[in-house]
This record gives C-alpha cells, structure tokens and sequence, in this order.
C-alpha cells in the first residue's frame, strides 16, 4: 500500500509543478503594476522614482521570470503570500476568517449531502420505478438543471423575504460575545446558503449512487446472496452497497473538494464572508496578490481531492493492483 | 412457382387462403428449397444503429418533451432577434423596473358608454374621467407597493369613488384627482411625497378655485383659477417649485416637462421655469414680446409646441427624433398634446396628427384612426387615445411588456431573445472546443498507448487540477481590459472549452483501451487491417454513441456556466444581453425583492434550456444502450 501512495505521489509532481507554473503565469498576466499598488497614490515624482527602484528590487521584480517563479514558490512554502491591497493587511491575515467561514459552511453541506444522498439513492435503486424513485428522478434532473444563483436567489425570495423565517444573507453580528443565541444566530445565517449548496449537490451524487447500486444489485453475487436465503437488509447493505461504495466513494471526494471552488456563486449571492467571496471581491477590486493566494489555495485542494480519490481507489477496491 | 419471398403483405386476403399460404410456404420451405437466397438484413428484419436508436427515442416521453423545448427556445432565440432586432445603445430610463403587463391600452368599455371627459396617461397606466364623474384606471402597476411609500395605482381609493370628482391628472407614477369641493386626492407612488397636498397648499385649496392640475415625473403641480402655480414633490434638481413672482397671478396654463415648466401667460406670452441652458428653456424672443399671442402650449420631454390666435404653430427645443419639423396638414388646429417623445395636433376636420419618436408605435396610427373624425385627443409618455365624434375611443402607441422592463426601461423579451441567441451559442462553441480537445486527447492517448498516453494523461491531470470556477473568472477578469467586446465573447468560450475537456478525454481513452482488447480489433488487425481505419472504421463507431450523450449533457453544463459566470459579472458583459448577465441586478435587495421579473424570467430560461438538454441527453443514454431498454 505504501509503494502504491509513494508511486501516486512522485506522480504528482510533475503535476504540482506546471499548475504552479500556470498560476505564476496567470499572476504575472495580471494587470496593474504591484510596485504601484504597494507604494500607493501621495508620492512627488522623484520620490515614487526613487521608491519605485527600491520596492522593485525588494520584490525581485528586476530578475528573471524563473528567478522570480522560484521566489514566489519560496515565499509561499514559507507563508509569505504577500500583501493584500482590499483589506489592507498580509494575505495571509486576510483569508484566515473567510477560510474558517467557508470550512465552517461546507462541513455541514458535507453532513446534510451524505445524510441524504447515501440512504436516497439506496432506497431510489431498491425500489427502482416506484413513486418515491420517479419523484428523486425528477428533482435531481431539475435541480441538476439549475444555476446555483437561482436556486439561491428562489429560496432567499421565498424564504427570507415573504415567509421572513431567516434572514436573506450576511454573517451573523459577533460583537455580543459567544452565548447561546450566537450560536443559533449563526445557524440561521448558515441556513440558508447551506440548504443552496446541499440542494445543488444532491442532484449530481444522488443519480450516481443510484445507478452504482442498480449495477451492484444486478451482479450475480447478489442473486447467489439472495438464494442462499440471507435477509433483504443484508443483501442490500453488506453485499451490494459495499461493492457499490467504490464508485460512489470517488464521486463524494469530488463533490466534497469541489464545494470550495463552487461556492463562490453562492457565497456571494448570501454575502457569506468564505473565500468564494473574497475571491470575488479581490477580482473586482484587483487585488491580484489575494486572488493569486486564492487560486494557490483552490489548485492545491483540487490537487489534494485527485490524489485522496486515487488513495481510496485503491483502499476500498482491492482488485486495483498495486505494484 | 413463385420466386419472391414471403415477406409481402398478405392484407385484405380473406383468412382461410392466408392460412393456406402460410402452410404452403411452410412447406415449401420444409421441402422444396427453391427460395431465393435473402441477405441477413431482410432475413432477420433488421434496422440500423440510427433507426433503433431514433425508435427507441420516440418512446422516450420525457426525451421528446426535451426535444421540443429545446427547439421551442431555439427558435424563441434565433427566430425571434430577427423578428424583434435591438438597438444595444438605446435606453428609455422613464420606463425602468415596470411589472410585466400588457393592457396598457385596453380601457374599460364601460368609459366609452359613459362618454370620455379626460384622460391622462402615467408610464404604465392610464387614468380616464367618464362625463358621468366616475374615475377609471387601467394597465400595469407602475410601481412597487410598500406601506407609507406607495399604493397601488390601480386601485382608486373609496374616498375617490365616492367623491365628485372634477379634474383627474397621471404623473409618470402617481395620480391625482380633485374634487368640486376643491379637495385633493393623491395615490400610486408618494416617494416624494407627490401624491399628496402639503400643508402649504392645504389652505390654497380651500380658499381658492383649481384650475388645472398638472402631473409630472416624481411631482406634481396645482394651478389656480388665478393664475398661481403650485408645485411640489421631488424639486431638488429642477427646481419648479421656484416660480418667479412676476409669473405668479398671470399664468393660464403649464405644459410640464421633468424638468421645465413652459408657462403661458395672460398677456399671449411664454415663460420657462426650472433648468436652465437647455432647449426647452431657450424660449424664442417673438413667444415673449408680444408678436405673437399665444392661445395654447403643450410640451413633449424637450419641445414646447405654441399655438398663436391666428392658429399658427409654432415649436423650439430639441430636435430629436424631428421634433421640431411639424408635419403640413390642412384646417384649423383645434387641440394640442404631447407624449414623451412625441407631439400631437388635432385639427378641425378631427384629423389627427402626430409625429416624433416612434419607438413603441406611437406613430402607427390605425388605419380606423385615421379615417375617423376626432373630437379630442389625449397623448401622454406613449399612450395615445383619440375620441371620436361618435364617442369611441381609439387608442395607440405603448401596448405594454410580457416580461417587464429592466432598470433602464428596456424590454426584458427583446434582452431575453437576443440573450438567449449568445448564451445558446456560447454554450454551444464551448462544447464543440472541448470536444475537439477531449477526442484529440482522449483517442490518441488510448489508441497509442506508453509513452504518449503517459504525456498527454499527465497534461490531462493538469488540466483537471486546475480549480474551474476560480480560475475561469480570474482569467475572465484578467482578459477584460485587454480586448474589445467581441474578443471577450470568444475569449469566455475558449475558456470554457479549455477548462472543461479532461473528463471527457478520460473517457474516451478509456473506453478506447476497452474496446481496442476486444476480439473484433483483433480480428481486424489480424486481416491486416490499416491502424487508422482501424482506429476510425472499428473503435471511433462504437464510442461514438458515449460521446454523443457526453457531448448533450455537457452542454447543458455550459449553458449554467456561461450563466454563473455572466452573473457574477466576469463573462458576457453588458450592454451585450445573456440570460446569465441578466441576471445580475438581483444581486440587489430591491431587485430581488421587488423587481421580481427582472431575475426570475431569465432565470426560468436557463433552466428551462438546460433542462430540455439534460432531458434530452438522458434519453439519448437510454435510447442508445440496449440494455436500458431490458431493465
């Protein structure tokens, strides 16, 4: 098993480094000169020379691309990514409380997804063409078919604005220290974005762990299983869903590493303060440090999700070989 | 003996000779073999791969409906921008965030029975006073309703109905009536306090006799019998409320404009109130030296049209849309009025004329109009109504919008036709780039194998560990200052393309490994077959139906992509409609509050789109896999 992670990790190399490539690329296609975002407006126009050269040498922007790449590189292992101009302060700083936001929120999209998903799609291929699989059929297909923002949009018309049961977005005020009603006041600003996301998931998980189930219940294992008499239950959750569990297994790391990069719609559509929107924000205001952070931060998960899928390929699947 | 097959038609033969047939085919096929040898297609009756396939669609309930949506928005889109065209540069502010409606013109019957006394028009509605006193109110709400800002336009108070009403007048939002008694009555949008009377003018009211009542954009106007004016509501940058002293006492009518007021002046003169510098105000020298006595004026936006007691026009502002040039007719001018952008002369021989702007049919007189004899016209903003001398009422110019304006008074149909057209063909031209990619990648990495595949997979990983969102709009924000417009366009779909290709090379490389093992590969090399027809003839054929189904359903992804994307502002760039830039307002708590349309509509589309391309897919799965058709 530790050769078969150590082979996919010296794999990944390769590919750890032209991302990072890419995203050097990126941030140097950037517009707006750093230098000028750093000194800022107020300086005569020998003092800017003057301080232009200095800041210029101090941020290596007077080396060369490859110099530079392995500075930047350098600087991030060491956590230095930089200063941000939005919330002026390090980036680091800046994306602590929006990452503990976002984390916060897809944990409990994480719980809501499986909870649902696992226990419907079973149910949905047990019971295949019955009136409860024909109606999870429809719902996932329509809300695979929707825009995360009109979902959002839908539930903040009728939920926070006609039946006013929570509040249409924001974060929740925290100047009243850490009682009992902060922390119900943060669920119901959480609510909402929450139920956006879980909805927008189900849609795609559901359908795959049904159809991994209807191919599992079809083996001839579970015909052998069921002739031999054993209970229903037992058919369906230690012999087909077992064997069902290496696609699905795949199918929840994606959809759990991606909620990050997807959430930026929705944290933005309910002003949730996670890195979805700061990364929003820092495009439009062209804080291009941040927004770089950002994409350091989104390509290293998504790098972390391939990985992780692979591993548990090869954990629960033991005909993957492994040499 | 017959030589053909049985498989011809046996109908309209009576029973027992069919029997007979059958049994002697039977036998002779037992015994005498003397049948023409038929190929295996005839022999087993097959069809082919398309036909089944198509057959096994047309079952599919759901798959059609998909089929047809989808050619229902298709042809909404393409048919419908060369029906409707856009100017992408025009705007009319005046009509911004009004409620979907079409009855802007369809006045009760029950006015013409009564017989019409006047009839004033707001942006979106009308009001009408019948010879019987009655009020009557008709079209869309102009507004939004919320306590102690606005109430419904169309709905009349009580005090309304049951008061003797005497003069009724719309402001572009509001309406007011007075009564004989000289009271005020004010409803429909108040946000500055134009719908009702101010302390000021409270005692006005009752001390002195109304004479004409003057409805403007956000504010409202009294003129007494007098001759003084009273002006209030929101007056901060105009300034109306300032009438000069030298005017007050003297003043016979005001034709108001949002922001000049033109007064005519009991000694045949004109005077302009309120923002300086412009047209309107320029005031010719003859209007105010007394060449001309001057009998009545009515103004448009930026025009003022002045008849003299010789029945001469005469007209100054600015020249948009031809204002100024009036057209010849011949007679007396018996009335004048004026609409937004538009004037209207109404002459004694009860032709009606009316020319300016024509951009909501204004101009389009029907053809009974025009033949008719008119007694009174009424034209306000771009609503026409003519009353003829047999007291039906005509009416022309602003019939309404399905859908609703936008917040600069567009028409949401036209934006979501024309959006429609790019989002649908930026959806698509993101699929076919990453379907070049993916098939490229995909088949040479499977079909060759070792070192390539290695290389090019490897290229894939990098490629899928690329996050989509956050770099789709990174690279969307970065390209935005340096190309135009229609670059950007390109550039969105490039985007999309590039970033969405790997789990469709996977795919196909792998079901390329799978098929390339299987025995009639083999078979075929074995026979010396050439690799590229190998490649094209024997394994693209059998993958082809997977792409197919791969390529339908990712582009209905494309199409919530390019939507997102355009919501959040990084992808198609407004003026330039999409369904997903459309969108955008309702980032805003009063769109998304109030302005329902403006975010639910477009909304509906995209889902509408995708779906029908979801359904359509998944029906193509099913259609395409003999299996599904078993379970």
């Amino acid at each position: 098993m530790l050769k078969y992670i150590i082979k996919r990790l010296i794999s990944l190399i390769p590919v750890i480094v032209l991302v990072t490539i890419l995203l050097f690329a990126l941030l140097k296609f950037m517009p707006g000169d750093p230098v000028r975002m750093m000194l800022g407006p107020g300086l005569k126009a020998e003092q800017y020379k003057a301080a232009e050269a200095v800041m210029r040498v101090k941020l290596g922007l007077d080396k060369s691309y490859p110099e530079q790449y392995f500075r930047w590189i350098g600087n991030t292992l060491s956590g230095e990514l930089g200063w941000s101009s939005l919330s002026n302060r390090p980036v680091k700083d800046a994306i602590s409380e929006p990452m503990r936001n976002t984390v916060i929120l897809n944990i409990f999209v994480i719980i809501l997804e499986l909870a649902i998903t696992l226990p419907v799609g079973i149910m949905c291929a047990v019971k295949r063409g019955s009136r409860f699989d024909n109606f999870w059929q429809v719902f996932s297909l329509v809300t695979y078919s929707m825009p995360s923002f009109f979902v959002a949009l839908t539930l903040i018309y009728v939920v926070a604005i006609n039946l006013q049961l929570l509040p249409p977005g924001g974060m929740p005020l925290t100047a009243y220290g850490k009682n009992f009603a902060y922390y119900v006041s943060w669920l119901r600003y959480m609510a909402l974005p929450v139920i956006t996301l879980t909805i927008i998931s189900l849609a795609g998980t559901i359908r795959y762990v049904r159809n991994a189930m209807i191919d599992a219940l079809s083996q001839d294992y579970i015909r052998t299983a069921r002739s031999k008499g054993l209970a229903e239950k037992v058919v369906i959750y230690s012999h087909a869903f077992r064997n069902a569990l290496i696609p699905i297994s795949t199918i929840i790391i994606f959809s759990v590493f991606s909620l990050f990069s997807g959430s930026a719609i929705t944290e933005t559509v309910f002003a949730w303060n996670g890195i979805g929107q700061v990364l929003v924000k820092a495009l439009l205001n062209r804080d291009f440090m941040l927004v770089s952070a950002m994409n350091l931060f989104f390509a290293s998960l998504s790098i972390t999700a391939n990985f992780v899928a692979d591993i548990t390929y090869g954990l629960v699947d033991p005909r993957i070989k492994l040499e | 003996m017959e030589n053909r097959p049985v498989l011809s038609s046996t109908r309209g033969e009576s029973s027992l000779r069919k029997l007979g047939k059958s049994f002697y085919g039977m036998f002779s096929r037992l015994f005498i073999r003397d049948r023409a040898l038929v190929s295996v297609l005839e022999e087993e009756a097959l069809q082919t791969p398309g036909k089944t396939i198509f057959k096994n669609f047309l079952r599919h309930k759901l798959g059609l409906a998909g089929v047809i949506g989808l050619i229902l928005i298709l042809g909404f889109s393409f048919v419908g921008s060369y029906v409707k065209p856009m100017d992408l540069s025009y705007v009319e502010t005046a009509l911004r965030n009004i409620a979907p409606g079409y009855n802007y013109l369809r006045f009760p019957s029950q006015l013409v029975k009564e017989g019409v006394q006047q009839i004033s028009s707001g942006i979106s509605f009308s009001v009408a006073l019948s010879n019987s006193g009655k009020v009557y109110v008709w079209g869309t709400q102009p507004a939004y309703i919320l306590e102690g800002v606005s109430t419904s336009a169309l709905t009349i108070p009580p005090e309304v109905q049951n008061a003797q009403i005497v003069q009724v007048v719309a402001g572009d939002r509001h309406i007011l009536a007075v009564d004989a008694q000289g009271k005020l009555y004010g409803w429909g949008f108040n946000n500055f306090k134009q719908a009702e009377a101010p302390n000021l003018l409270l005692g006005k009211l009752s001390s002195k006799k109304v004479a004409m009542l003057i409805g403007g954009e956000a504010y409202s106007a009294v003129l007494f019998e007098d001759g003084e004016l009273f002006v209030w509501g929101s007056t901060m940058s105009n300034r109306l409320d300032i009438v000069p002293e030298a005017y007050q006492g003297h003043i016979v009518k005001v034709a108001a404009s949002p922001h000049n007021m033109a007064l005519l002046l009991d000694d045949g003169t004109v005077a302009v109130t309120g923002i300086k510098g412009n047209a309107f105000s320029d005031v010719p020298r003859n209007m105010q030296d007394g060449t001309f006595n001057i009998v009545d004026i009515t103004a448009s936006y930026r025009a003022v049209l002045a008849l003299d007691d010789r029945g001469k026009l005469h007209i100054w502002g600015d020249n948009e849309y031809d204002i100024l040039k009036i057209p010849e007719f011949q007679g007396k001018v018996m009335a004048l009025d004026a609409g937004k952008n538009n004037l209207a002369v109404l002459t004694d021989a009860g032709e009606v004329l009316y020319w300016g702007a024509n951009h909501y049919n204004q101009l389009d007189l029907p053809q009974r109009v025009q033949k008719k004899k008119h007694v009174e016209i009424y034209s306000n903003m771009f609503q026409n109504y003519a009353v003829g001398a047999d007291g039906s009422i005509s009416a022309w110019g602003l019939k309404g919008f399905i859908f609703g304006t936008d917040e600069f008074g567009r028409d949401l149909l036209t934006r979501l036709i024309h959006g429609g057209r790019i989002s649908l063909a930026v959806g698509a031209i993101s699929v076919v780039i990453s379907v070049i990619i993916a098939l490229f990648f995909g088949m040479t990495a499977g079909f060759f194998g070792g070192q390539v595949d290695m290389i090019l997979m490897r290229i894939t990983d990098v490629v899928t560990a690329i996050p989509f969102l956050p770099i789709a709009i990174t690279l969307s924000a970065v390209v935005v200052g340096k190309v135009s417009e229609m670059y950007r366009l390109y550039m969105i779909m490039v985007i999309i393309g590039v970033l969405t290709w790997p789990s469709l090379a996977r795919l196909v490389r792998a079901q390329i490994l799978l098929e390339r093992e299987k025995d009639f590969v083999l078979a075929a090399r074995a026979l010396g077959v050439k690799q590229h027809n190998i490649i094209l003839r024997h394994i693209l054929p059998n993958i082809f139906n997977l792409v197919i189904v791969s390529v339908t359903l990712s582009y209905a992804s494309s199409l919530l992509i390019e939507a997102g994307l355009s919501f959040l502002g990084f992808g198609v760039a407004a003026p330039t409609p999409s369904w997903g830039n459309m969108l955008q307002g309702a980032q805003t708590a009063a769109v998304l509050e109030y302005y329902w349309w403006r975010w639910l509509i477009p909304g509906l589309f995209v889902v509408m789109a995708a779906l029908s391309v979801n359904l359509i897919g998944d029906a193509l799965r099913e259609a395409m896999d003999p299996k599904a058709n078993e379970k």
